[in-house]
């Protein structure tokens, strides 16, 4: 019997539903920064506004990144529905807890796909999530640092407007 | 063709002549292509089938299903949807199969 499935598609059918679950966390934490970047503005914090607006285009791209993957490989990359995406926040540094916590349950879901790859050697869909595995490193020691400036600062009056304006550094 | 796997209700075939597969649901068989066959795997796979025992979530215990860009529309009740369910899981895990057979 034709080997078929491998003639029309490139990647593991397995592994390409694992990617399909990553598109929609990226574009779950594409919303959740949204959410953030308005509660920043509500509270005159335009400089963090401003880098969780960008950190929201970050996220979909990476989410258009793997949609193009899973479909330019023959696949069939599915356009996630986004729901539960809380606009209530107690500080900016809740919010920058909140975004280190989504950003290493992003790397936990990468690294488990790229095991899952391993075991069904798919190699290919593999060498493409290298890629986000060190943006993942990345992503995640920014939002440490911005935390870090919490610990070193304090979280009350001058020195929240500080770490404001140190976060369009980031 | 080649058959895939036959469950109670349904049977899956792959054509190696025009690299296709077929679905036999009993009334008619559906010729697919590869990508109509994920197609179908992920809305049938994202059914709840226990919401059928949930008067509130599906009173009527019925599944309505529009394949291949709704050319087909087929109505399910609760056992067939597992016996859908299942014949899909099956035949894309002999898929697989052959893939490490011929690898």
């Amino acid at each position: 019997m034709k080997d078929i499935v491998r003639q029309k598609i490139g990647i593991n059918v397995d592994v390409m539903d694992l990617l399909n679950e990553q598109i929609a966390k990226e574009a779950h934490s594409s919303s959740v920064y949204l959410a953030m970047a308005s509660w920043c503005d509500h509270n005159g914090l335009m400089y963090s506004a401003e880098f969780l607006y960008k950190q929201a285009a970050e996220e979909r791209e990476h989410m258009l990144k793997i949609f193009k993957f899973i479909n330019e490989n023959g696949g069939t990359a599915y356009s996630p529905e986004v729901n539960n995406i809380t606009h209530e926040y107690n500080s900016l540094q809740d919010i920058f807890e909140t975004a280190l916590d989504q950003e290493i349950e992003v790397t936990k879901s990468i690294h488990k796909i790229v095991t899952r790859c391993r075991k069904v050697q798919d190699y290919g869909s593999e060498n493409f999530l290298q890629w986000f595995i060190t943006e993942q490193m990345e992503e995640e020691n920014k939002f440490r640092r911005i935390l870090e400036m919490f610990d070193l600062m304090g979280t009350d009056g001058i020195a929240l407007k500080l770490i404001d304006e140190r976060i369009k550094n980031e | 063709m080649n058959l895939l796997y036959k469950s109670y209700y349904f049977a899956s075939y792959q054509c190696d002549q025009s690299r296709s597969f077929c679905i036999d649901f009993g009334h008619k068989q559906v010729k697919l292509s590869f990508c109509q066959l994920l197609a179908i795997r992920q809305k049938v796979l994202a059914i709840d089938v226990s919401s059928h025992f949930d008067k509130d979530l599906n009173y009527s215990g019925i599944e309505i299903l529009t394949l291949c860009n709704r050319e087909h529309l087929f109505v399910f009740d609760t056992l067939q949807i597992i016996d859908l369910q299942r014949l899909l899981r099956a035949t894309f895990g002999v898929l697989e199969i052959n893939s490490l057979v011929t690898y």
